[in-house]
């Protein structure tokens, strides 16, 4: 078992410590922007954190075909043993790889039953031991209230954590007053974290807009890095 | 251009197992008149579909071996090189690929792009061989050709449009709307012989019209006179042909074909478009390597004027004696002709020379670059080069991966003992993936291949071509050994028993390595004398066919050697090679040996409702799920999975499954044996050691 690979002061656990509590199982978060802002890089950061601890993860995606998504994953755990001087690297890397599964739904045509059925399938008769889920490539735009109902009372039942990532689309402003994508007005209740990434004068930060019952825009002192796209402080 | 070589074309047939391409491939010997009925492939009525000639096949209702057969269509000869389905015969599919000019990848319109299929595109690129696709069984519940075709685009990465429309699908499939000439082509008579081409129904003509549109854009990308031809609207179908013909040729793009070879539609046109763009042997270039030119590369010309190259890509022992099957590259064969293997060194005349349908067989007396035909009475082995006197080539040799698997078998009585032999040199010279040794220790026979279904076949075979019973052991995974660390070595080799003593000295080290083994030489001042250092690598070479830990061969060994010491009298060759063995049997134990196995790469398909069980029993065997890929009905599992645990698996998806489920394996790396294992291995291994000296 590989623990406490990742330095307490390391950016992706500041970033969780932003929150109270982190995400904690049975709930929901979220990391909403733009088109290639950097949501699926934060993403797989939160699901390396959790495979270098030891725990296993599923990356659920809608759109991307699997050798991408593994490309992905090669690339900020190349860049994250760079810059956290990870020891024995290509050690942790195969252990983490173990822990990994890749789902991949064709868009259209699915339903989040079907998705849920799959995920179901793999943890409960395949025996895999996973304790958070990625979904990356939802489209909330559909009207998709109820599938979201689905995927937490599935997160409380069988005591997971989710993240999301959701893509933002259309014109200005796409953020109310107090930075709350208005797409995702329709889900807050059913999102306990909410964050969003923000492209400001060439650095991305980081906002978090809903911790758990707390609604306030709160401007983290965290930025995207630009050329790894790591979480990095601002 | 020689008239004769522009209306050759060598083609093979692709595709994933179950479909349909045995029954296509027999649909194309019926419509080029070379038999007069047609059989299913499953030999219901005990025919057989004609290709699958070897009896196993025709049980099994697939196809393992790659027979040839020479058809003619429209005033064209052309040759089929049937190709295999399955991952474990991989070099026979690879061996055929070799001597294709073109190919007719086969997808089922129900189940669309497979993980075989990938396999197999893998393979057709791997070689450059250009292809048409032919989307099969639009007859069946569920066919969509129009998603097969998107998935030929995003899966396979082909550029690619329909040539043809349905008309109808499923049990209502009753025709194609060509798209090039604009009509539609019924087939009709009791066999679908008789193509009627008429106009489109007025129902269909807008989609034609939207799938034509889709085509043009497609290739016009390739050229630029169909460009311009677009823009004016002046089209013509022979335009189109030509830019098609130099498109698919140049594989720049793929021309989709849609059919039911089971229900007799859509083959015809398919044999026009083998024939109208696929390319003939001039088209295609061929390299071959000068072996007195320092394998400089050649370009083989397909003229028969020249002298000739040809490559024995396949061997079958028919009821006659050995059949060679030979591709002519350059020059031509005519019987009585002397000729040289460029692999064995002899000279062989020219005896008998046959051009094979199917299953007989028509004698010629010559034959031209660009054709195969089958020699007999020569004595080849698969992969041989073939050249007039004067010439030294050698086509390149294709990659042959190391076996993973190895069985012990014992023939039952003396009879069987003696043919046994016969069959296996046989499958030897046939197949290089299928390996057999005497191991000197049990003084039993092991044989060595790709899989256990690889092993199967050729058990099976042994007992009905042969009439060898064999008594089979377990399937045994070949492991390897190697180093984990850097140990130093400083050893002396001396011995003084009388007469000339012996005496040597290596001091050096080992330490991991990449590759598979590698020797470096840093000793200085002549401390070893020049010629004794191949002695040493040789020494240190013999030391790795059997490590310590499992007796098993040891890879990724760099064996540096530092400095020495000789004597004047007293050293010799064998002295620094039992040096050099002595010094690696000290410095093993050092470099903290562990022990590797063959990790293979699963992949299964199944009906979504099973993928539970499917990753629970992939995990069962130690497997790390890697992706499952999701499509509404089928999910699409890939896993690495030790080969030691995948033994049997065949039957226990099946029976998991109701059959609906299926796999493909193929090996992907070495990878360490967790401790626990490794320790269950060699104590197993030392008590065999015991046992054998308690013998």
């Amino acid at each position: 078992m590989v623990k406490k690979i990742l330095s307490s002061k390391s950016p992706v656990k500041l970033l969780e410590k932003s929150v109270k509590g982190g995400l904690g199982p049975g709930n929901l978060g979220v990391f909403a922007s733009r088109k290639g802002v950097g949501k699926t890089a934060c993403l797989v950061q939160i699901a390396l954190n959790r495979l270098v601890e030891g725990q296993g993860v599923i990356h659920v995606s809608y759109a991307s075909r699997v050798d991408y998504i593994i490309a992905w994953y090669e690339e900020m755990f190349k860049n994250l043993a760079t810059s956290e001087n990870l020891q024995k690297a290509m050690e942790t890397h195969d252990e983490i790889i173990r822990r990994r599964v890749i789902m991949n739904f064709q868009q259209g045509g699915m339903d989040t039953e079907q998705v849920l059925k799959g995920l179901e399938a793999l943890l409960v008769h395949g025996n895999f031991p996973a304790r958070t889920i990625i979904v990356d490539g939802f489209n909330f735009y559909l009207p998709a209230a109820a599938d979201v109902k689905l995927f937490k009372q599935f997160a409380v039942e069988h005591q997971l954590e989710f993240w999301f990532s959701c893509s933002l689309h259309g014109d200005d402003p796409l953020f109310d007053e107090q930075g709350i994508p208005f797409i995702l007005k329709d889900y807050l209740d059913s999102f306990d974290i909410i964050f969003t990434l923000e492209n400001e004068k060439d650095r991305v930060k980081v906002n978090l807009v809903k911790d758990h019952d707390r609604l306030s825009l709160k401007k983290l002192n965290l930025e995207l890095d630009p050329q790894t796209l790591l979480l990095a402080r601002a | 251009m020689d008239k004769a070589l522009s209306r050759m074309r060598n083609i093979g047939i692709s595709a994933h197992i179950d479909s349909g391409k045995t029954t296509l491939t027999e649909r194309i010997l019926y419509y080029c008149k070379k038999i007069h009925r047609m059989h299913e492939v499953k030999g219901k009525e005990g025919g057989g579909a004609t290709m699958d000639f070897m009896e196993l096949e025709r049980e099994r209702g697939i196809t393992i071996s790659s027979a040839t057969t020479n058809v003619s269509w429209q005033d064209h000869s052309i040759n089929i090189i049937d190709t295999p389905g399955h991952v474990d015969f991989t070099i026979e599919v690879e061996r055929s690929l070799r001597v294709l000019d073109g190919a007719i990848l086969v997808l089922c319109s129900v189940g669309g792009v497979q993980s075989q299929t990938l396999t197999v595109d893998k393979q057709l690129k791997r070689y450059k061989v250009p292809i048409l696709a032919f989307i099969n069984k639009l007859d069946r519940v569920g066919a969509n050709p129009f998603k097969v075709k998107d998935q030929i685009i995003n899966k396979l990465g082909r550029r690619a449009a329909l040539l043809q429309i349905p008309i109808g699908l499923e049990d209502n499939f009753r025709g194609v709307i060509d798209l090039v000439s604009l009509q539609a082509v019924y087939f009709d008579g009791p066999n679908g012989e008789i193509v009627r081409r008429e106009e489109i129904p007025a129902e269909l003509r807008e989609e034609a019209n939207r799938y034509r549109e889709e085509l043009l854009d497609m290739i016009s990308l390739s050229s630029d006179e169909l460009a311009e031809a677009i823009l004016e609207d002046k089209v013509t179908p022979e335009l189109l042909h030509r830019v098609l013909r130099q498109a698919t040729i140049q594989r720049e793009f793929t021309p989709v074909f849609i059919g039911s070879a089971y229900r007799n539609k859509g083959i015809q046109p398919l044999l026009d478009g083998v024939v109208n763009y696929l390319p003939h042997p001039g088209e295609v270039e061929n390299i071959a390597l000068d072996l007195d030119h320092n394998e400089q590369p050649v370009v083989l010309q397909a003229d028969p004027e020249l002298p000739c190259v040809a490559y024995a890509f396949k061997l079958e022992e028919g009821p006659y004696g050995q059949l060679t099957y030979v591709r002519i590259y350059q020059g031509k064969i005519r019987k009585g002709d002397e000729l040289f293997n460029t692999r064995s060194r002899q000279k062989f005349k020219v005896g008998r020379l046959v051009k094979m349908h199917a299953d007989h067989m028509e004698d010629i007396t010559e034959a031209l670059a660009g054709d195969i035909i089958a020699l007999f009475g020569v004595d080849f082995a698969s992969g041989d080069t073939i050249c007039s006197p004067g010439l030294n080539y050698t086509l390149t040799s294709i990659y042959v991966p190391e076996p993973v698997i190895s069985l012990a078998i014992e023939p039952v009585d003396k009879i069987s003992s003696d043919r046994l032999s016969r069959a296996l040199s046989r499958f030897t010279k046939e197949d290089p993936t299928f390996r057999t040794y005497l191991d000197p220790e049990s003084r039993q026979i092991i044989i060595q291949g790709m899989g256990e279904l690889h092993l199967d076949v050729y058990i099976e075979r042994m007992k009905r071509e042969y009439k060898v019973e064999v008594v089979t052991g377990q399937p045994q995974v070949a492991y390897r050994e190697a180093i984990t660390a850097r140990a130093d070595f400083d050893y002396v080799h001396k011995k003084q028993t009388g007469g000339a003593g012996q005496f040597a000295r290596v001091t050096g080290y080992l330490e991991p390595f990449e590759g598979s083994y590698e020797f470096i030489n840093e000793v200085k001042g002549g401390h070893i004398p020049r010629e004794f250092i191949p002695s040493c690598d040789r020494g240190f070479q013999a030391s790795l066919k059997k490590g310590q830990l499992l007796g098993s061969p040891i890879i990724g060994v760099r064996v540096v050697l530092t400095d020495g010491q000789f004597h004047p009298v007293d050293s010799s060759d064998l002295a620094f090679q039992l040096a050099a063995q002595g010094a690696f049997k000290q410095a093993y134990k050092k470099a903290k040996p562990q022990l590797l196995e063959p990790i293979m790469k699963v992949v299964v398909e199944t009906p979504s409702e099973y993928s539970g069980h499917v990753f629970a029993s992939l995990n069962q065997r130690r497997g790390i799920i890697i992706s499952s890929v999701e499509t509404g009905v089928y999910s699409t599992i890939e896993a690495e999975v030790p080969l030691s645990e995948m033994f049997g698996y065949s039957s226990v998806l099946r029976s998991m499954t109701q059959g609906k489920a299926e796999f493909t394996m193929e090996f992907l790396k070495y990878s360490r044996v967790p401790q626990n294992l490794a320790e269950e291995l060699m104590e197993e291994h030392r008590q065999e050691i015991e046992k054998e000296k308690g013998k």
